[in-house]
């Protein structure tokens, strides 16, 4: 293993210890740091989702910033400015980017329009502007074109990934601490809790997953909350598994006896001695349990189960070109498969970074 | 050992009692189950021109007598009490009765065996050409570990792994059928299927298959890979290798005869749950493939909430399920005889 020049003294045949040992954890750190594959699709992966936060900023209909009659409007910011404000004959809002076009023309440095950088809301309907019925194919204004209901592809898409993913860490996040609560209780008691307790799992582990999904969101109007949470409670049985077989394995060890013999209490084995120990290998299969849970909820969007219309979502987006196979608008399927493939490729090259630098097999061989 | 497995068997049933209460217990609550849509079928058909919206309290219809709405509930035992409607079920359920479908008005089990072909068809060939593809794959890739092959194909299975099979089935139909053309976009067969020859319908019947297994086949293609390298070159690292290398044989029949064999074992334990392909139609891969199966089925039936359809495929599900379960651990025993379950 290379040590880091900056932080190991170069003592290079001492046994000694070293003056400041390296904690377990920021090996590990340094390890995933160092498989560069994964180290930047963390970074790519993470600085899109921070960014996708204020997507509202980047890619939107309104205006950041419009200078009308010498007064400053914010109306990205959560302000309605109805169109005949700023001199539009039409009803509801005003049209921030026909504003701009029009301003343009007249140079008159009072009145100006700020817009954000790709100027197409998710759910903005397009028609009056596009020729021919929708949905258009990709140009050089709608850079993947526009959907069925004549929508920007590509702006639906960038929301879509921030409702992908804030969907399927709000399920890996819950799932697991349901199933690390559970597989430690049945793992660090065992005898009759467990015996009864898998049981009761058993069954709720055969109960078909997106069968039972499908009878409920049928029935309540789904939110994203709902169905994080709906997820969730049908994810963390795996999890269990894992946590209940690293307890009854770590309980085992001469240092919770040891442990015990000190007279420690309960709780504090459970927490401050197993469960770091036990957490090892949940950790590294995070990244698959997001790539699972980022699947169901484009499968469930995609059979019309998820978040309600006009919510941009991926799974949503492929249903229109299953619809539209015929009529050759490839960019219905491709735009959505490619955004879904590519996210998760970088959360897999992820996982795979982690599972390195947590659980590094070395396999032995002689040829 | 037997003693085990029969526990394991006898321990099955509560299983699959709690399961069968489960969902029968969901069902009753589900609104818009057969007597509210009875109800709606009898407004709109008998009222006619009256307006269907005032759908408030179903108890206040107006156009049905209390007579018929009480022996509409008592023929789906809506008027009893759950335990009670669900041991009812249960009866029907040991005399090999699932009941009949509420929108089709045939028996459950005809619905299913006709609809069930068609979903194992596609099921157990993409099994299979997952097994042929990974097992060879996997094995050559621990051989040639960290080659320029072993990184290349890694991507193509970080690929799989990052693609849902439905998704790949979607851009395959989009690439091979809607722009070359080579393939037709979806079915189980031609329209024509009766009048074609028999070559004929060999070729329809392949051209057919050919996308759907694919993207079955790709769901498990990346665990499948990967287990069987993993496994391969866990054993290559055993003491057991080093020893049949040390005696001199050639490295053929070392990594062939002796490893290969250990490390089929975690593979061909998965060789139980098979059984759960019989009806495990996926209902996305049906959907893109426009297949009618029995993944279709399922889902049709919760959407028109034809409870009778949902709980004969839910039975049907768990039961091989729970066995592939066990045979799995049966499999254990066979393949791997220093397994001893206690």
């Amino acid at each position: 293993m290379s040590a880091d020049p900056a932080s190991v003294e170069p003592t290079p045949d001492a046994p000694s210890a070293p003056p400041k040992s390296e904690s377990v954890l920021r090996r590990r750190f340094r390890r995933f740091r160092s498989i560069r594959r994964g180290w930047f699709s963390f970074i790519v992966l993470f600085s899109l989702y921070g960014l996708s936060f204020f997507s509202h900023l980047l890619v939107s209909e309104k205006a950041l910033v419009v200078k009308y009659d010498g007064e400053l409007h914010f109306p990205a910011f959560g302000n309605f400015h109805e169109a005949k404000e700023f001199g539009q004959r039409r009803i509801g809002e005003a049209n921030y980017r026909l504003l701009d076009r029009t301003l343009a023309e007249d140079d008159d440095p009072d009145t100006w329009v700020l817009m954000p950088i790709y100027e197409f809301g998710p759910i903005e309907n397009l028609l009056e502007e596009l020729d021919g019925p929708p949905p258009h194919k990709p140009s050089a204004q709608h850079w993947l074109g526009t959907d069925n209901r004549g929508r920007d592809v590509f702006s639906r898409l960038v929301y879509g990934f921030w409702y992908s993913l804030t969907f399927g860490l709000g399920v890996v996040g819950i799932s697991y601490l349901l199933g690390v609560a559970v597989g430690s209780v049945f793992g660090f008691f065992g005898g009759r809790v467990d015996i009864y307790g898998q049981r009761l799992v058993e069954i709720w582990a055969s109960l078909p997953f997106l069968y039972t999904v499908m009878i409920i969101s049928n029935i309540l109007q789904p939110s994203l909350g709902l169905l994080v949470f709906l997820v969730a409670i049908f994810s963390w049985v795996g999890i269990s598994f894992y946590m209940r077989g690293e307890f009854y394995r770590e309980k085992a060890r001469d240092y919770v006896s040891a442990a015990i013999a000190q007279g420690e209490s309960r709780t504090s084995i459970m927490f401050s001695h197993i469960l770091p120990n036990a957490l090892t290998p949940i950790i590294s299969f995070a990244p698959f349990a997001l790539v699972g849970a980022m699947n169901s909820i484009v499968a469930l969007d995609f059979l019309g189960l998820g978040l309600p219309a006009p919510t941009p979502s991926w799974g949503e987006l492929m249903s229109q070109g299953l619809d539209s196979l015929t009529a050759g608008d490839y960019h219905l399927v491709v735009s959505p498969i490619g955004a879904l493939l590519l996210t998760l490729l970088m959360v897999v090259f992820i996982g795979e970074a982690i599972r390195e630098a947590f659980d590094p097999k070395v396999f032995s061989r002689l040829r | 050992m037997g003693a085990y497995f029969a526990r394991r068997a006898l321990l099955m049933i509560p299983t699959f009692l709690g399961i069968t209460l489960l969902v029968f217990t969901i069902t009753r609550f589900v609104p818009g189950g057969p007597v509210d849509q009875m109800i709606m079928q009898v407004r709109m058909g008998g009222a006619g021109g009256e307006a269907g919206g005032s759908a408030s309290g179903l108890e206040s219809s107006v156009d049905i007598p209390e007579a018929a709405l009480a022996s509409l509930k008592e023929h789906y035992h809506l008027d009893k009490s759950i335990v009670h409607a669900y041991f009812l079920w249960l009866g029907d359920l040991v005399t090999l009765d699932l009941g009949k479908s509420f929108k089709y008005n045939v028996p459950v089990l005809e619905l299913i065996t006709s609809r069930f072909p068609v979903s194992m068809y596609f099921g157990l060939i993409g099994f299979l050409l997952a097994y042929c593809v990974c097992i060879p794959l996997g094995v050559f890739k621990a051989i040639r570990h960290t080659s320029r092959f072993d990184l290349t194909s890694s991507f193509v299975v970080f690929l799989g792994y990052s693609i849902p099979g439905w998704a790949l089935g979607l851009l395959l139909l989009l690439l091979f059928g809607a722009e070359l053309d080579w393939f037709p976009l979806g079915g189980f067969r031609s329209p024509n299927w009766e009048e074609l020859s028999f070559a004929g319908r060999v070729a329809d019947q392949l051209e057919h298959t050919f996308l759907p297994v694919l993207a079955y086949a790709a769901g498990s293609f990346a665990t499948l890979t990967i287990l069987m390298k993993n496994s391969l070159m866990e054993n290559l690292g055993q003491d057991y290798v080093r020893t049949a290398f040390a005696k001199g044989l050639p490295s053929n029949k070392v990594i062939f005869v002796h490893a290969l064999r250990n490390s089929l074992i975690p593979i061909c334990t998965g060789l139980g749950h098979a059984l759960g392909l019989i009806m495990a139609g996926s209902y996305l891969i049906e959907k893109v493939f426009n297949i009618d199966g029995i993944g279709y089925l399922g889902f049709s039936s919760i959407i028109d909430r034809d409870y009778a359809v949902v709980m004969g495929i839910l039975v049907i599900n768990t039961a091989l399920i729970l066995t592939g379960n066990i045979l799995s651990d049966v499999l254990y025993v066979v393949f791997d005889p220093r397994i001893r379950f206690k």
